[in-house]
């Protein structure tokens, strides 16, 4: 920051030191007047031989002389300004037209065509892109409906083996509760029959204690079922 | 020329330089001759050396000012005053662009401070290369006849103007146009010029005569100087322009 500061106040500082430096030289080192007509002098001195006393009666030579306070016309072009000038102009024109000019007018087309080039693979880029993530999206979305879709199923899957279940156990158990009412009838019967036995027996015995007598065996048939169907009776 | 108490060299001698090479032949060459080569090499050595760095993607330095020329030129001067045809001009306008601001440019270069262009002869030769360019542009795109009658009679003017218009289009068209494109530049740097030499030998008196009383003229010859870097670079868009604007009518006459 101080570096750039410095270096801002150090150009306009150089460029007042150069203007005040090289302010003389901005005045032409035209030939003066005197020395004009030394010059001119010298020549006629010389073209008369030395004669000096001729040479300044010579009204020629005063014309001449004058000459010198003629300041030369700041409009007109001098002939070797207009050859130097316009062979300058022409040689940097062909160098221009051959050699400067296609080279930057080339490198400028190359860096605009590279940059529209790439701007051109980024709009392919991002249409590939937008295209694989459009892509992505419908195959998610295609995930999605699959996966609802399994779940849905899983769970009717689900519920319909739950229902086959509770089915074959309720019929397992209707089954099992058939069958032990089947036995519990049987053994009930089984019990029956041996406690009629059993009780024949001990009503036999009994009768034949009480009445100590033999009776025929109708008789005691009989009396066993009406001692039985009293039994019964009572317990039922 | 002695005004005022200033010593103030003759008009002739701030713009008339003695020979330095080949004295008193037709090619002799003197400051104004090298400056005008000077703008050559600086001019060519700026394009062939930013040509030579294609591959950068960003431009800068060198590369940067030949570009900026030429996008300057094209967009600002072509495109805006010929239209898309103009493009084949583009060599040329950026040649004489940056040729007639090196020429100028020399009036505030230490050392130097001359403009090459106070003297009329690149400015006249090359309005007369324009009149030539402009003139033929037109034959070759209209026609003589078509040319000619777009010039000196105006599509749209009532006919009675025509003895008006059709002289003052001629003169215009025809021989006013090289001359003032030619004194234009040529006057602005040589107003240019005196006035930087105005204030520089004001500096110098008034310095020699008591420091303080210097104060003044030089701050004016910074300030003019700063002034006449834009005058430079406005004069040489302006011949550029008008250039272009000449091809233009003639390329397209008068709606």
């Amino acid at each position: 920051m101080r570096n750039r500061r410095t270096r801002l106040l150090a150009a306009p500082l150089l460029t007042m030191l150069c203007v005040l430096a090289f302010a003389g030289p901005a005045q032409a080192s035209g030939e003066s007047v005197g020395a004009c007509m030394a010059e001119h002098l010298e020549e006629l001195v010389d073209q008369h031989d030395g004669d000096l006393h001729h040479v300044l009666h010579d009204e020629h030579v005063q014309d001449e002389l004058e000459k010198c306070f003629e300041a030369p016309n700041p409009i007109l072009p001098e002939t070797t300004e207009i050859i130097w000038g316009g062979a300058a102009f022409l040689i940097l024109f062909v160098v221009m037209v051959k050699k400067g000019f296609p080279a930057v007018k080339g490198a400028m087309d190359a860096r605009a065509e590279k940059i529209r080039s790439d701007l051109d693979a980024a709009d392919q880029a991002k249409a590939d892109a937008l295209a694989v993530q459009a892509d992505y999206e419908a195959r998610l979305a295609d995930a999605k409906s699959e996966a609802s879709r399994l779940i849905d199923e899983a769970r009717g899957a689900a519920d319909q083996v739950k229902a086959d279940l509770m089915m074959r156990h309720e019929a397992e158990m209707a089954d099992q509760r058939e069958r032990a009412a089947v036995e519990i009838e049987s053994a009930r019967a089984q019990a029956i029959a041996d406690l009629r036995a059993e009780v024949a027996e001990i009503a036999l015995g009994a009768a034949e204690r009480v009445v100590q007598s033999s009776l025929d065996a109708e008789v005691q048939g009989r009396l066993i079922d009406a001692y039985i169907d009293e039994v019964t009776g009572s317990n039922g | 020329m002695n005004v005022l108490a200033l010593e103030f060299p003759p008009v002739s001698h701030l713009f008339s330089w003695p020979d330095i090479f080949f004295s008193d032949t037709a090619y002799a060459i003197n400051k104004t001759s090298l400056i005008y080569l000077a703008a050559v090499v600086i001019t060519a050595t700026i394009f062939l050396l930013a040509g030579r760095n294609t591959g950068s993607l960003v431009p800068a330095g060198i590369q940067h000012v030949a570009e900026s020329g030429v996008t300057f030129i094209e967009e600002s001067v072509v495109m805006e005053t010929i239209g898309e045809e103009g493009k084949k001009f583009v060599p040329f306008l950026t040649t004489m662009f940056f040729f007639i601001l090196f020429s100028n440019i020399f009036e505030v270069i230490p050392g130097i401070q001359f403009p090459a262009n106070s003297r009329m002869a690149i400015p006249i030769t090359l309005a007369l290369v324009v009149w030539v360019i402009y003139n033929f542009v037109g034959v070759r795109s209209q026609g003589l006849g078509g040319y000619l009658k777009n010039s000196l009679f105006p599509p749209g003017v009532p006919v009675a103007l025509y003895l008006i218009v059709t002289p003052i289009e001629l003169v215009s068209t025809f021989v006013v146009r090289p001359f003032s494109l030619a004194i234009r530049l040529w006057a602005n740097m040589v107003a240019g010029h005196l006035l930087l030499v105005t204030f520089a030998v004001l500096t110098q008196t008034l310095w020699s005569n008591g420091y303080v009383g210097a104060v003044a003229p030089f701050s004016m010859l910074v300030m003019m100087t700063g002034f006449e870097i834009l005058v430079s670079v406005l004069q040489a868009f302006i011949f550029t322009i008008l250039t272009a604007v000449y091809i233009g009518g003639s390329l397209h006459p008068a709606h």
